[in-house]
Order: structure tokens, then C-alpha cells, then sequence
């Protein structure tokens, strides 16, 4: 075994649609997006069907319940894997969980589910979810969860497309949290999504996937957003650390289909600008940071501002750590 | 939010060699603590010298994820410890700094003592309730009250001289009470820390080697200088931009993706070849000065510097510094505030002998 951190790390991503939906147009899916919900409201989702599940992002609470014997909503439903076919994989490396709960959503909505296992009409479009994650998912059939999580998380492919999305740090060891994380806290993602005439909730680091209620891929939006509220719910009031992402069809292609200019327009502006923070979130900044840093002293040199402009720096810097301190932060800490 | 930690005692980092598969302690005297904070056990360790709230590794620990054993596996002349996840394969190595209680003077040996303490940590991080101070009492008991003087450790490489010369200083294994008196520990304190020099230059610097030495020195972390970020404010960055001329402005998007160009233009225009005119790249430039990708690695730059990566960040940067930014002792890089102050100097100097940039001839 390797003890090499980084031949078996996952490092952090962030969460946002832009990352999330290159992460898994790399994996090999086609036509699918997320974008991100800020209203609780089913129309909200419904707007941007077809639908095929939802990301819930949150900051995680060590679970209160001293009563492990069940979830805190839902009931956890055994046989569903077996069964009935669903996917689901265990949890064993927190850094992956953003996208083992992406795949969570997308490996129970593919061409390869059953419709007749998946609830029945499916004038829900299956995705195509291309030939490196059909091979993953027929490669772990029949394994029990604990066993699909070691292969997602042994999974070379799935692990360095994760990888190439982490924030533009090259000095950072790929394991090891970013220093430029504003907060200590830990998030955590969890799937939600309809299968075989269920709701489920997907969270890796529950034993079993959790059954909600009864549910059709049309009625998804509605009855989704109880369940997400009782769990937002469940924090203390103000605490709204959290965020919910709609894994749906690609836009662009719902604007053609309709016909609507305008919204294809703003769709083709809105994955430029993804393109563009992806460029920049793979970049390596040192280089440039040289240049800009020169060219700064440079000019500050040339304007006799050199000494002000560091001592203006070294007051920000002090100030910012006072005030960090005051709110009960280390001092080792420097960044925003 | 204060930080308490549940047990302390002594003990240092090792680097594990990952070619030779040798473990390597590192000399820094240390303590190892555990603290927990919204049920989440973290697992610190910090030179003695800093604060409590200054721990250079802070790993949060989920329960039963890691654990916390002794290390038999190789030929060592100390007392080392494991902590292994089950969730990754990472390991970290740490050797216990107190004296060595072996009756035959076998260094790698562990008293009942030294076990228990691994115990402790270890059912600490399985989620169990611990009585620390019932375990520590137990510890104590029956053992002479310079039993926690220092050990040293010879480089398991040098030949087998098993150092156990006593060292320093007295006190040890602390339990929750004694925590407080640790100065100033305010702070639940972010868990960012542990970035090794080794970690640091993986990934970028193919050609270095992958050790530059140690953190920082002792104290170093004292001073607090300023940041990347704090210097870089947009007001400096835009003014520079929209002084420099045009060779300066190419200069500078060489340094940027190359898909960038088109990327900002608005219309959809996809050809390949984009020209953009002086004020397009101008703004561009701009863009990314404001972009969050490109403070975050501000921050983790400035991270990097303090944390013993201004050697090579240095050279990659042709950045002049005195003694290559390496202390004066030699062996160990400059860290902390210093770190940044050395390496804006020395950008200082690099720009000074260039003379001015309208004269610059040069071409990279």
C-alpha cells in the first residue's frame, strides 16, 4: 500500500454548478447540467425538468440521535439495492462526497436503470452516462454498498476528473483541507432522487439509502422540498450554511426545443463564464503572480509610495487578525 | 470557543522517506494534543514553542476514522506512533519525546506508560468516552518524577546508537485542567494547518527535490508582517494595470491560460485566433485580479511562504534572497511573517536592478 497521501488523495472542490457539471461532462455525461435552487419552492425545480434528483450541501452535525437504530426522518430501506436495483454506495473518503452524491443521482437515472425498476412511465429521459461510468457501474452490480464505496474511492478515473477541479493551490498537498477555506467547518453532500416509486435520500455515510415517500419523477419537486425543509429544520434557527443543486437536463438544449432565444442565449453566456472560472481554477498562479507582484513594487517604487503601501498592508493584516480574535479564531489563519 | 485540549504530551513529527521507506524524526520538540469541538475530535500536534491555538497539523477526525497505535514495522531507535485513516491512505508518524522508561535501554521500547497513552488517543478518536484524568492518574502513579525528561532520536540511517540522552524540561502528560494555563487559547482553531515542505513543492517544482528541511524556525512564526492579499489590494493591481504599457500587459497574459482571450470576449464569436486590442487585455487582466480563483491562490501562496516553500518559490520566481531564503544556520527555511518579508525584498531588489521598465530590454 502506498505511503504516498497523494497517490490515494481526493482533494476539496467547491460546490457550484460550473464545477459539478464539467466534473461530469469529463466523467463522460451528456446533456445534463446542475443549477443551483435558492428559493425552497417546487416550481423552482419543476421550472428545469426534466429533473433528475437534487444535491443538498450542508454543514455537517455529528447526528444527536443517541438512537442509531434509525434515521432521524425516513425510514431506511434494505432491500432497495438488492432488489430493486438502486445504486448505492457507501461513504469512506470525506473529500469525495461531493461527487459520490452527484453519482449517486446520475447512476440511478441512466440508460442502464430499468424504467420498470425506476417507477414506471418513464417519459422521464434516461441519461446517457457514457462508456468509463457504464463499465464502473456494471463493474460493482451486485456489490454491497461498503464494497461500491472502496471502488468508487479506488477508482483512478473518477478520482483525478474529481482532482482537476480542486481550487488552484500547487503547493498544497491534495489531501490536506485548503488553507484558503475560509472555515474549519465540514460540509457534507447527500443525494436526493426517485426510484422505482420512491423517494430516497442518498448520504453515503448512512448504512442504508432512506426512504421518504411514495414518489413518481413528475411529483419529485413536491415532495422533495418537506423533506429538505424538516432536515433544514433540524439546525439552529439562522443557520443557513446550506445548498441545494438541481441535477437537470442541459438548458440549452430546453431553449431550442422551445424555441426561446433569449434563454438560449443567457444559458451559451452562462457556461462561458463557467469555462472561464474552470480555466482559472486549474491554473497555476505563481507565474503570474510574480509578474503582478513586480510590476506593483515597481510602480510603487517609482512613486515613492513603497513604505506607505507595506505599512498600509502590515495595518490590514493586523486589523484583520484583531478582529478574528475578537470572534474567537486562530491566528494562523491568514487569508480572505 | 476555547480550546481544551482532552490530553497533551510530548512527541515529534517524522517524514517518512517515500522512496527509501525510512522514517526520519524530525528534531522539533512538540506536544501532540486532542481536542474536541462540535462533537468532532481534532487531532493537533504544534512545535513547543507556539500557542495552543497555533498548531502547525489540526486534523479533524471522524469517528472511528482514524486510529493511533504503535509502529513496529521497521528497525527505529524510538517510541513511534501511527495515526492511519480508514477513510484515506494517509499516515502521519509521530515519536513520543519523554523519556524512554526501558529498563535495558532499548529505545524503541514501549513502557505501559507510553502504551497507554496511545490507548487514550486512540479510543479518544474511536468516539468513546475516555476519563483522561482517571488514565493519566494511573499513569503517574508509581513512576519517579524525572521520568519526563526529553529523549533524543538518532536518524534510524545513522547507526544504531539509540540516543536516549535526557533533554530539557519537565512536565508532561497534561489532562483537561491543565490546558487552560497554555497562554492566550482563544480559538477553535481552523484546521488548515499541516502543509509539510514536502507536500508544498509536490505538484509544482517537477525538478526539486522534495524536502526543503523543516518548517520555519522557532519564533518565526511570531512576527506577523502582512499577506499576497493584503498587498495585492485591487487599488494596487488596477493601478499597475492600467500604468503598465503594452509589452508589460503581454508579458503578464503570457503567465494566464491561453483560452482566456476568447473566453471574455461577449459576442459568439468562437474563432480561434482572438486578437484582443490594449484596453481588451487590459480589462481582462482585470477580471482575473478580481477573480476569486486568483485570491485563493494568493492565499495559498502566502500559506506556502510562511510554511517553508520560500526557497523554491524563490527560485522559480528568479527572486534574489539571502541565503537563498534559507535561515542562517542553513538547513532550515525562513517561515512565518519573515518569510514574506524576505521574499518581498528580494522581489524589491529583482525590480531595483532592473532598472526601469521602459528601458527593460530583455525578453523571457
Amino acid at each position: 500500500m502506498a505511503e504516498d497521501a497523494a497517490a490515494g488523495g481526493w482533494s476539496t472542490i467547491e460546490s457550484d454548478e460550473g464545477v459539478f457539471t464539467s466534473l461530469i461532462e469529463t466523467l463522460g455525461v451528456k446533456d445534463v447540467q446542475f443549477e443551483e435552487i435558492f428559493t425552497l419552492d417546487a416550481e423552482a425545480i419543476r421550472a428545469l425538468s426534466p429533473v433528475y434528483g437534487v444535491i443538498f450541501l450542508f454543514k455537517w452535525l455529528a447526528p444527536n440521535a443517541k438512537d442509531r437504530s434509525k434515521p432521524v426522518d425516513g425510514s431506511w430501506d434494505e432491500t432497495a439495492v438488492e432488489d430493486h436495483g438502486l445504486f448505492f454506495a457507501g461513504q469512506t473518503i470525506q473529500n469525495a462526497c461531493g461527487t459520490q452524491a452527484i453519482l449517486s443521482v446520475i447512476l440511478n437515472n441512466d440508460t442502464t436503470s430499468s424504467p420498470t425498476s425506476s417507477g414506471g412511465d418513464s417519459s422521464h429521459e434516461r441519461i446517457e452516462i457514457g462508456p468509463s461510468l457504464s463499465e464502473f457501474k456494471d463493474f460493482t452490480t451486485g456489490f454491497p454498498s461498503d464494497l461500491r464505496g472502496e471502488a468508487l474511492s479506488n477508482s483512478q478515473m473518477i478520482r483525478e476528473t474529481h482532482n482537476s477541479f480542486a481550487r488552484s493551490s500547487p503547493f498544497a498537498d491534495e489531501t490536506q483541507k485548503d488553507p484558503s477555506q475560509l472555515s474549519d467547518e465540514v460540509y457534507h453532500f447527500i443525494g436526493y432522487t426517485t426510484h422505482h416509486g420512491n423517494l430516497y435520500e442518498l448520504d453515503g455515510l448512512q448504512p442504508h439509502p432512506i426512504k421518504h415517500a411514495e414518489c413518481t419523477p413528475e411529483e419529485f419537486p413536491d415532495k422533495v422540498i418537506p423533506v429538505l425543509q424538516k432536515r433544514i429544520e433540524r439546525y439552529p434557527q439562522g443557520e443557513i450554511r446550506f445548498n441545494l443543486m438541481a441535477v437537470c437536463g442541459d438548458l440549452r438544449k430546453k431553449a431550442e426545443l422551445f424555441g426561446d432565444a433569449g434563454m438560449l442565449e443567457r444559458e451559451k453566456r452562462k457556461r462561458k463564464a463557467w469555462e472561464w472560472e474552470n480555466s482559472l481554477r486549474r491554473h497555476n498562479f505563481v507565474g503570474f503572480t510574480g509578474e503582478v507582484l513586480k510590476g506593483v513594487v515597481r510602480q510603487k517604487i517609482k512613486e515613492a509610495k513603497y513604505d506607505q503601501w507595506v505599512q498600509d498592508a502590515e495595518a490590514t493584516t493586523r486589523k484583520k487578525l484583531e478582529g478574528r480574535q475578537k470572534r474567537g479564531l486562530g491566528a494562523e489563519q491568514l487569508q480572505e | 470557543m476555547s480550546v481544551a485540549p482532552l490530553i497533551t504530551f510530548k512527541a515529534g513529527k517524522c517524514e517518512v522517506d517515500e522512496s527509501t521507506g525510512k522514517v526520519r524524526p524530525q528534531p522539533t520538540p512538540g506536544y501532540v494534543y486532542l481536542y474536541s469541538e462540535e462533537d468532532l475530535m481534532h487531532f493537533c500536534w504544534r512545535p513547543r514553542s507556539a500557542s495552543l491555538d497555533e498548531p502547525e497539523d489540526d486534523l479533524i477526525m471522524f469517528p472511528s476514522d482514524g486510529s493511533f497505535t504503535p509502529y513496529q514495522k521497521k528497525q527505529v531507535n524510538g517510541r513511534i506512533f501511527v495515526l492511519k485513516f480508514s477513510s484515506s491512505s494517509q499516515r502521519h508518524l509521530y515519536w513520543l519525546q519523554s523519556k524512554s522508561q526501558s529498563a535495558n535501554g532499548d529505545p524503541s521500547h514501549f513502557s505501559s506508560r507510553d502504551l497507554k497513552i496511545g490507548q487514550v488517543v486512540n479510543s479518544l478518536l474511536q468516539g468513546e468516552e475516555v476519563d483522561v484524568q482517571q488514565a493519566v492518574a494511573e499513569m503517574r502513579s508509581g513512576h519517579p518524577p524525572n521520568d519526563d525528561d526529553d529523549a533524543t532520536m538518532e536518524d534510524v540511517e545513522g547507526q544504531g546508537d539509540g540516543g536516549a540522552g535526557p533533554g530539557a524540561t519537565g512536565g508532561d502528560i497534561r489532562d483537561e485542567g491543565e490546558g487552560a494555563r497554555e497562554g492566550g487559547a482563544d480559538g477553535g482553531r481552523a484546521s488548515g494547518g499541516a502543509m509539510d515542505a514536502q507536500s508544498i513543492i509536490q505538484n509544482f517544482i517537477r525538478s526539486m527535490p522534495g524536502s526543503a528541511g523543516g518548517q520555519g524556525g522557532q519564533g518565526q512564526q511570531q512576527k506577523l508582517f502582512t499577506t499576497l492579499q493584503d498587498l495585492l489590494t485591487s487599488a494596487s493591481t488596477v493601478a499597475w494595470v492600467d500604468a503598465a504599457s503594452e509589452s508589460t500587459v503581454d508579458e503578464a497574459l503570457q503567465f494566464l491560460p491561453p483560452n482566456l482571450a476568447s473566453l471574455a470576449k461577449d459576442d459568439d464569436d468562437d474563432s480561434a485566433t482572438t486578437i484582443l486590442d490594449l484596453n481588451q487585455k487590459r480589462d481582462l487582466i482585470k477580471r482575473v485580479l478580481r477573480s476569486p480563483q486568483f485570491s485563493q491562490s494568493l492565499a495559498s501562496l502566502t500559506f506556502a511562504l510562511r510554511d517553508g516553500g520560500l526557497p523554491s518559490i524563490g527560485e522559480a520566481l528568479n527572486v534574489p534572497l539571502q541565503n537563498g531564503g534559507y535561515m542562517r544556520r542553513g538547513g532550515v527555511p525562513l517561515g512565518g511573517g519573515e518569510a514574506v518579508e524576505a521574499f518581498l525584498k528580494g522581489v524589491q531588489d529583482l525590480v531595483k536592478g532592473d532598472g526601469d521598465e521602459d528601458d527593460k530590454m530583455e525578453t523571457s
